[in-house]
């Protein structure tokens, strides 16, 4: 009987703690139940190994006793999972990259081979690891991407309308670039800003320091906003609120941006871009922070008339779809979120 | 065409999915009165269903926390066991499974004899 107790002290490992010492009980006696019908005397040990390879393995009859359908990210969420894992390592490598530049540029030093890959070989995994346990722990609270057991109706399914499908390379795209400009602003914020002399001082730009919190959190919201739009896969009336919010927001700060390089450059005695370029043959140092910050408020000045532009087209959508349709059921929230 | 092997692993593949599927009704057709494991797995037998060791106890857990058996030990005998019975929801269950089950065969039986007794059936309609 040694080999049937230390089978069943076997299961009984790999059991949960609950149920662990009733299915041991019962297991015992099952066992005992199956010698006495085949054997009728005390069995031989020959006898009980036969008899416990074809009850099979611990492990496997341990896990017989589980429930079925365990997963920690289970099939229902795999697909968005794929996705967002892809998308967070094309950005994770995308920042990577864009950060061996800039410290290239800044400090006219090639990132040595093996340290890069330590680099990688820190940053790929434990950005996988943080997707893989917000993954699991939507599949512990059996969140699921997809309306299934819901009612629906054959006639509520939308018009084939190309201008309520989301466009999924637009959105990788946004929340890779998000992704790459949100690193940089956190991780690597001294390094947002030019070089006043080629190979000279690197001069990081004061007005974009004073709003990193703010830039951070209207690109989180866009990222967020992108991720969601992905799995929707059509915009709908609350999409596109969302998506006016974020553009304000954009513009807003993108406004303020400007002000701000304006009342920089007024304090520092620019009366513009060109006026600047013309005077800069009779100036030294101080005239190349001008130019920069010139170029800045210049970029910034063009991103607030594009975002402008776009908050204008996407409240003209919104507009349209709620007329054309009524309602729009890509509207509709996902169930148990 | 498929290979020997590759068929004969896909037959044996089906066949296990479909005894799987009548496993719960087998099961609960024969705990009418209180049986436990080893004694159930001899009925199953002696009828003429073979059912792995294995399968049948985590099924008998899994039937009882769905609210279908009922379950307490029994300390009369040489030594403790615990005894499985159907119990009202799972005496309805059963019932409702049966009616499915024979509907099923019905079609079935019609289905691979290659007669069209429906189809006839709709068309007189």
């Amino acid at each position: 009987m040694n080999l049937i107790d230390r089978y069943v002290h076997e299961v009984g490992r790999h059991l949960p703690r609950k149920t662990r010492p009733d299915i041991q009980a019962e297991l015992r006696s099952l066992l005992i139940d199956a010698l006495e019908d085949r054997v009728g005397r005390e069995p031989a040990e020959a006898e009980v190994i036969e008899l416990l390879k074809e009850f099979g393995a611990p492990k496997q009859v341990a896990a017989s006793y589980y429930p079925e359908g365990q997963y920690l990210i289970g099939p229902a969420l795999y697909p968005l999972f794929r996705l967002v894992a892809g998308i967070v390592l094309a950005a994770v490598l995308g920042a990577q990259l864009l950060a061996w530049g800039v410290t290239y540029f800044i400090a006219q030093d090639l990132i040595a081979p093996l340290e890069a890959l330590e680099s990688l070989w820190n940053s790929i995994p434990s950005s996988l690891g943080m997707v893989v346990i917000v993954f699991a722990i939507l599949q512990w609270f059996e969140v699921r991407p997809e309306t299934e057991g819901e009612p629906w109706n054959p006639e509520s399914l939308p018009e084939i309308n190309e201008a309520e499908t989301v466009k999924r390379g637009e959105r990788v795209f946004g929340i890779v670039i998000g992704i790459v400009i949100l690193v940089v602003l956190v991780f690597f914020p001294e390094s947002v800003g030019f070089m006043t002399t080629p190979g000279g001082e690197f001069f990081t730009n004061p007005v974009i320091a004073q709003y990193i919190g703010w830039i951070s959190f209207s690109l989180l919201a866009g990222i967020g906003l992108d991720i969601y739009l992905l799995w929707q896969r059509r915009w709908g009336t609350t999409t596109r609120i969302a998506k006016i919010a974020t553009d304000l927001l954009s513009v807003t700060i993108l406004f303020l941006l400007v002000q701000g390089h304006t009342a920089w450059l007024a304090n520092h005695g620019s009366s513009g871009f060109f006026a600047a370029l013309e005077r800069l043959p009779d100036t030294i140092g101080g005239g190349w922070q001008v130019i920069g910050m010139e170029a800045f408020r210049l970029a910034f000045g063009v991103a607030l008339i594009i975002s402008s532009l776009e908050t204008l087209v996407m409240i003209f959508r919104m507009a349209r779809a709620n007329l054309k349709n009524g309602y729009s059921p890509g509207a509709l929230p996902p169930s148990r979120v | 065409m498929m290979k020997k092997e590759a068929l004969s692993e896909l037959h044996e593949k089906l066949t296990q999915e479909l005894r799987r599927g009548i496993l719960v009704l087998a099961t609960l057709s024969q705990l009418k009165e209180a049986k436990y494991g080893y004694a159930l797995i001899n009925s199953l037998a002696e009828r003429g269903l073979d059912i792995e060791q294995g399968t049948l106890y985590p099924l008998l857990r899994r039937l009882e926390s769905q609210g279908l058996l009922h379950s307490e030990w029994n300390v009369e005998g040489s030594r403790p066991r615990r005894y499985y019975a159907i119990n009202s929801d799972g005496s309805r269950l059963l019932e409702l499974l049966t009616v499915e089950w024979r509907d099923l065969t019905t079609v079935l039986d019609v289905l691979l004899d290659g007669t069209t007794t429906r189809g006839e059936n709709n068309e007189s309609n």
